[in-house]
C-alpha cells in the first residue's frame, strides 16, 4: 500500500502543535497543583504527585485499550492503518506506563514506608509495562510487515485484556494501593478545589496522548514512504 | 488535628522524573522527525 508524504508531513506538524499545548497546559496544572489546590492534611505536599500520576495512569491504559481495539480492527479488516496506530499508542503507552511505574513508588515511600509492595494492583502494572516491553521487542525483531502487524496484534489484545484486570484488581484483592476516588460508581470523594486540579490533570494528559500519537504516527508514516522512495 | 508531613522533596522528585521522561521522549521523536528530514533533503 502506497503511502502519502504529504499526509505523513501534515500529521507531523499538527502532531508538533497539540504536543505543545499539552504541554503548556501541564505547565498550567503543575502551577494549579503548586499554588492553588490545598495540600492533603494527612499526606502533606506528597499528595501533589497523585495529580501527575492517576491521569498519567489513565492515557496509559486509554493507549493500551486503543492499541487492543486497533490490534482487533487489523485482524479483522487486514487494514495497516490499524496497525500503524496500535504500534504508535503501544510506544506511547510504555512512555506513560512508565511515569506511572516511578512516581507510583517515590509517592509509596513516604506514605507506605517502602518503595515498592506486590500488590496485585502494583504486579500487574508492571506485568503490563514488560508486555507492553516485550512488543517493541517483537516488532523490531520481526521484518515480514504482515507477520509483524499480526502477532504483534495478538500481544496488543493481551494487553488490552490486562487492563480492566489492573482497574479492578484493588476490589479483588487486598492491597495497600488505594481504591479510586474518582472513576467508581459513586461520586467522586475529593476536595471541590484538588477534584478540579484532577481534572484538568486528566485533560492535559488525553491531549498530551493524542499529540504524542498524532506525531509519532506522522513520522512512522513518513518512515514509511522514505522507505518505499527508495525501494 | 495531625500534623502535616513535610515531604516536599518526594513530591519534587515525582514532579521531575515524570518531566524527564515526557520530554526525554519528545527528544527522540524530534530526532526522528529530524532525520526523516535530512534523508528527504
Amino acid at each position: 500500500m502506497n503511502v502519502d508524504p504529504i499526509r505523513a508531513q501534515i500529521l507531523i506538524r499538527r502532531g508538533w502543535r497539540i504536543t505543545l499545548a499539552a504541554l503548556l497546559a501541564l505547565a498550567v496544572v503543575v502551577t494549579l497543583a503548586q499554588r492553588f489546590t490545598p495540600t492533603e492534611v494527612r499526606q502533606g505536599l506528597a499528595q501533589k504527585i497523585f495529580y501527575i500520576h492517576a491521569p498519567s495512569a489513565w492515557c496509559a491504559f486509554l493507549a493500551v485499550g486503543l492499541t487492543g481495539l486497533a490490534s482487533i480492527l487489523y485482524l479483522w479488516l487486514g487494514d495497516q492503518h490499524f496497525d500503524r496506530f496500535a504500534a504508535t499508542s503501544a510506544e506511547v503507552g510504555t512512555i506513560f506506563c512508565a511515569v506511572v511505574l516511578t512516581t507510583g513508588p517515590i509517592w509509596g515511600k513516604p506514605i507506605w514506608g517502602t518503595w515498592w509492595t506486590w500488590d496485585a494492583r502494583l504486579s500487574l502494572t508492571l506485568f503490563l509495562f514488560f508486555l507492553l516491553l516485550g512488543y517493541q521487542v517483537l516488532r523490531s525483531a520481526i521484518r515480514v510487515p504482515t507477520e509483524r502487524a499480526r502477532l504483534s496484534a495478538v500481544v496488543g489484545i493481551m494487553a488490552m485484556v490486562l487492563v480492566p484486570f489492573i482497574h479492578l484488581s484493588v476490589y479483588l484483592f487486598r492491597g495497600l494501593h488505594p481504591t479510586p476516588i474518582v472513576l467508581k460508581p459513586s461520586a467522586p470523594s475529593l476536595d471541590p478545589e484538588m477534584l478540579r486540579t484532577l481534572l484538568i490533570s486528566f485533560a492535559a494528559f488525553t491531549l498530551l496522548y493524542v499529540g504524542l500519537v498524532t506525531l509519532a504516527y506522522g513520522i512512522r508514516l513518513a518512515q514509511e514512504a522514505e522507505e518505499q522512495g527508495h525501494a | 488535628m495531625p500534623e502535616t508531613p513535610s515531604n516536599g522533596g518526594y513530591m519534587v522528585a515525582a514532579y521531575v522524573v515524570a518531566t524527564v521522561i515526557y520530554l526525554g521522549y519528545v527528544l527522540v521523536l524530534w530526532g526522528r522527525a529530524k532525520s526523516i528530514e535530512r534523508l528527504r533533503d
